[in-house]
């Protein structure tokens, strides 16, 4: 079985963003960078499927070469067998659209029977790119999966709904999203953190792919800072009854929220 | 997570290779994931965390840098690095992995023949087995050619007797690595658990590296094989070229403790208000902090030179104490400093400080206490022994 996981590098969830006024790019000097962490989640089921049934895993992300490091370390080193990094300065600013086109150029290269993406990234919160890329191959796609069962030529997955969860039976190839809860990842062992630079890192751009990435149809003007929080008011009362008819006034003609 | 990051304060990760990195990052999440959590437990308890010995084995953290079957032979340099991260998780973690790998694992795969090495360093390097190391005595500490446990000949093998005190693991382990005197000198022993005659005892009420095993080893008439022997340990070098593996990693394990402790009292300067501003605010609270990261990144760089050093094939005893007796001290100076940072809240186990504090103290002493790195160096500079 072909698997392509499709990743992306994102700062690490407790940096700190130094934003003391609107501007219209962040200042990412001392960010760490990480693997997203729902990627790790699509990357596991991935080795998981490879464990079991045999194949290959390709793990593809769009970014500088500065993502080398996290690819070694947390999809080569993890049980990917190659990875793929398409840097291209035409790539700079791209959005969400844009990065589905160039991705698809890349999976075009190859017959997957699987691709897996993580169900958004930590830093745009976006969640768009693993259903566009299935739209524009024309596959089906299941999103938000927490549990994985491979057929023959299909797959029984389990996504997350509100208040309950949908089981969706579909043909493969196809592109999920993995969500948190699908599989706990694995920590890379010493000795394939070493061999991981031995796996073949390809850096392609868009021209190698034969693309040409889309205007941005999104155009980022402006990063603030979330307001300060409120105060807290504590609504009292001689007694409940008193407190409750108290908080309903406030409710209702203060915050004008009932 | 814990959002730990260390010091880096003059850019030593631009001197790292990827691998060196990605190993330190690894063993760092490992820590914060699946050692942390338990750890206030266990340190009340006195109990090491067991269940994560085969972990450390499937991750190749025990011995990584042995050369022999089942083994790696990785870099001086990342043995270091995987000993400061396991430390920042608490000295004990650290001396396990240290016990199992410098002073159990390293004499077997130098001094050991092929079958004692093809039997015992899969299994320690997995986390199968554990292993313990017995050099010290009640009355023989810093002065081990004082020895009293002495082997004789008997027949075709060797009949054992003695005691040895203050071993990490003694408890936990299957196999002892043991100094005794015999009429050639002093020599090594492969001791197996169950041997008639050979039993171990915990030491109760420690204030230090509670999250440990250290007990007592007692030999009382002990038949030993002649296959038992350590063939390649000839006189008392042998058991200290051990401590020298040993002490190059306490030189790297304690930057990281110390390091735990600076990361921890910066975050709770930079938070605690007292007079309506952050304490870290204040002029004394940031000499402290300011010393701290000054001390830790200087004895970073003694690990990593000290570590270039050794993956080049310098590693001089007097070297390895100098970074030993410098980083310790340093760590330990720097866990003070963190807990009076915190207050009444640095003297409870909601803060790492104070058990880094209490586990310092005995690293300070073993493996070479600090007074005898001292000598050591003054030996070395001087030309004249102050022991001798």
């Amino acid at each position: 079985m072909k698997i392509a996981v499709c990743v992306k590098q994102v700062p690490d969830s407790e940096t700190r963003i130094n934003l003391a006024a609107p501007a219209a790019k962040l200042d990412q000097t001392g960010f760490t960078r990480v693997l997203n962490p729902y990627d790790a989640y699509a990357v596991e089921e991935a080795v998981r499927i490879k464990e079991a049934r045999g194949g290959e895993i390709t793990a593809i992300t769009v970014g500088p070469e500065t993502v080398r490091e996290t690819l070694k370390k947390d999809c080569l080193a993890v049980g990917c067998d190659k990875a793929i990094i398409i840097n291209d300065p035409l790539l700079a600013g791209a959005d969400d659209a844009a990065i589905a086109d160039v991705l698809c150029a890349a999976l075009k290269k190859d017959n997957y029977d699987l691709i897996l993406f993580g169900i958004k990234a930590i830093d745009d919160d976006s969640g768009q790119v693993g259903i566009l890329v299935a739209e524009k191959l024309g596959l089906p796609h299941v999103s938000t999966i927490t549990k994985l069962e491979l057929g023959e030529g299909t797959l029984t997955a389990h996504r997350e709904i509100e208040g309950g969860k949908e089981i969706v039976d579909c043909p493969l190839p196809a592109v999920l999203t993995c969500q948190k809860g699908l599989n706990e990842p694995r920590l890379p062992s010493l000795p394939n953190i070493m061999k991981a630079g031995m796996k073949p890192m390809q850096i392609v751009t868009c021209a190698d792919l034969g693309v040409t990435p889309p205007a941005a149809l999104v155009e980022i003007r402006q990063y603030s800072p979330p307001p300060a929080r409120g105060t807290c008011r504590l609504v009292t009362g001689d007694d409940a009854a008193a407190a409750a008819r108290e908080l309903a006034r406030v409710l209702n003609e203060e915050a004008k929220v009932i | 997570m814990s959002g730990y990051r260390g010091v880096d304060f003059y850019h030593f990760d631009r001197c790292l290779s990827d691998e060196e990195r990605s190993i330190r990052d690894t063993v760092r999440r490992f820590v914060d994931q699946s050692f942390l959590p338990g750890i206030r437990g266990h340190f009340r308890d006195g109990t090491f965390p067991l269940d994560l010995i085969p972990q450390l084995g499937e991750m190749g953290l025990l011995g990584p840098s042995v050369k022999g079957p089942g083994c790696m032979g990785l870099s001086g340099v990342i043995y270091g690095l995987i000993c400061q991260e396991l430390e920042r998780g608490d000295s004990g973690l650290r001396s396990f992995a240290s016990v199992q790998g410098s002073l159990v694992m390293w004499p077997i795969s130098v001094y050991g023949t092929d079958e004692q090495k093809n039997t015992w360093l899969p299994e320690l390097a997995a986390g199968r087995k554990i292993g313990c190391f017995g050099l010290t005595e009640a009355d023989h500490g810093s002065d081990p050619g004082g020895m009293e446990t002495r082997a004789e000949r008997d027949g075709d093998g060797w009949l054992l007797n003695g005691s040895k005190l203050w071993i990490t693991n003694a408890n936990l382990a299957d196999v002892a690595v043991v100094w005794a005197r015999t009429p050639e000198g002093v020599s090594g022993f492969l001791v197996e658990r169950g041997m008639p005659g050979f039993s171990t005892n915990v030491i109760h009420g420690k204030y230090s590296l509670r999250a440990s095993d250290t007990g007592e080893l007692v030999f009382d008439n002990v038949r030993l094989p002649d296959s038992a022997r350590l063939p390649g340990a000839r006189g008392l070098k042998a058991p200290l070229s051990c401590l020298n593996q040993a002490r190059y990693g306490i030189a790297w394990g304690v930057v990281g403790a110390a390091q735990d402790c600076y990361d921890t009292a910066l975050r709770y300067a930079q938070e605690r208000k007292q007079f309506d501003k952050p304490i870290g605010s204040f002029q004394l609270v940031q000499q402290k902090l300011v010393t701290m990261v000054t001390e830790i990144t200087k004895a970073q760089g003694l690990c990593l030179q000290l570590g270039r050093l050794k993956d080049d094939g310098i590693n001089d005893v007097p070297l390895v104490s100098l970074s030993k007796r410098n980083n310790v001290a340093m760590a330990l100076d720097c866990a003070r400093m963190a807990r009076d940072i915190l207050g009444a809240a640095g003297i409870t186990d909601e803060f790492c400080p104070g058990r880094h504090m209490a586990n310092l103290e005995s690293v300070y002493t073993y493996e070479g206490t600090h007074d005898i790195h001292t000598l050591i160096v003054g030996a070395e500079i001087t030309g004249l022994s102050a022991y001798r």
